[in-house]
């Protein structure tokens, strides 16, 4: 007999895993990141369809009480999630420093290309002054 | 040998001239560098005045993003040399040539000025003192050779360690995460006494918060820069 718990987690899991998807779709989350939410989404789903199972997991970790086996689980994917979030932000962090210091050093390359720039139409006025002067 | 003097700089108006000065009363053949670390004093005005060569960061990334930045600037031109020196006035530009003997007989491929190295530094407060000591003791057991200052700013690299650096330079407050990674790779590094001075005016950007960070970070590097696998060095 399916309970109101399993109906709410099935469809729980079900839109969880439409959104990610469609998330997806839209371009909104790109593919690389999306894996751990699906990931998410199909255990919830699994555990929602095979409530035995859970009860079966909580058993063997010796809880007694099986919806909190859940919570564990859940507990432990969203942990995952946040660590993948966080090595992202980190490696987009260098990114960004790679970034800033392209830009400092393309920005002084463009200056020191401007003086010599300057400098040398200088020479060139002077010589052709002094060219008109003894012509 | 081509030599660069590279001043990673912010909020540093107040000394930069003088310093400037002092480098190139003491090395008139070097090129001097100032990298302007998004400072939010004068210094970007200031910049162009002072007959260097300057870069600026568009957003504040810390001293060590600094020092990547000149070192790729310097790397990019040919230089041979770089000479990081700090922009507070602290380190005497007269001991740069001291810095550059080691590089130049070809004995080492980084030389750290060190306030430490000959017993000296009685100006730096007694427990600032003690927190580097056990530092530096720390650093001598994982390096495998002796260290005294951990956190000296005045260093010199050779031609080895700047093409090393130039993408491997540690973010943030690097000194001695610098000294784990150039051990890790089994860079030549010597230590020359040097009498540092107190800053010539100003206060230091270092908040105690920041304080806290850095020393937080530092804790975790020195477990974690030791694992690391070395990247590979090629001698030039």
């Amino acid at each position: 007999m399916i309970e109101p718990v399993q109906i709410i987690a099935l469809a729980t899991s079900i839109f969880l895993l439409g959104l990610v998807l469609d998330l997806v779709r839209r371009k909104k989350l790109t593919e690389e990141y999306s894996f751990v939410w699906i990931l998410c989404a199909l255990a919830l789903l699994g555990v929602a369809v095979e409530r035995r199972q859970l009860d079966r997991f909580a058993l063997w970790l010796g809880i007694y009480y099986p919806p909190a086996a859940l919570l564990l689980v859940l507990t432990f994917f969203v942990f995952v999630a946040s660590l993948s979030f966080s090595v992202v932000v980190s490696r987009q962090r260098q990114q960004i420093e790679r970034l800033i210091e392209d830009a400092a050093l393309l920005e002084s390359r463009l200056r020191e290309l401007a003086d010599a720039d300057r400098k040398k139409s200088d020479v060139n006025s002077a010589t052709d002054s002094v060219a008109s002067v003894i012509v | 040998m081509r030599t660069l003097v590279l001043i990673p700089a912010y909020n540093e108006s107040q000394n930069l001239s003088q310093v400037i000065q002092g480098v190139r009363l003491n090395v008139p053949d070097a090129e001097i560098l100032v990298v302007d670390d998004a400072s939010t004093d004068c210094t970007a005005s200031l910049l162009p005045k002072l007959g260097v060569r300057w870069i600026r960061l568009s957003q504040q990334l810390g001293t060590g993003a600094a020092v990547r930045t000149g070192l790729r600037y310097a790397a990019a031109r040919g230089f041979e040399t770089v000479v990081r020196i700090d922009g507070d006035g602290q380190h005497p530009a007269e001991r740069i040539h001291d810095l550059l003997l080691p590089l130049l007989r070809g004995g080492a491929d980084v030389v750290i000025g060190s306030r430490y190295a000959g017993g000296g530094a009685t100006a730096t407060p007694r427990l600032r003192r003690l927190i580097h000591g056990t530092l530096a003791w720390i650093l001598t057991v994982l390096t495998k050779r002796r260290v005294t200052d951990p956190t000296s700013g005045f260093w010199a690299f050779g031609e080895t360690a700047l093409h090393l650096l130039v993408d491997h330079h540690p973010s943030g407050y690097p000194e001695p995460e610098l000294l784990l990674f150039l051990s890790r790779n089994d860079l030549r590094l010597v230590e020359v006494p040097v009498d540092m001075r107190s800053r010539f005016a100003g206060r230091t950007s270092l908040t105690p918060r920041q304080t806290w960070r850095a020393t937080a970070r530092l804790l975790l590097l020195l477990v974690v820069v030791p694992l690391r696998s070395a990247v590979g060095v090629t001698r030039d």
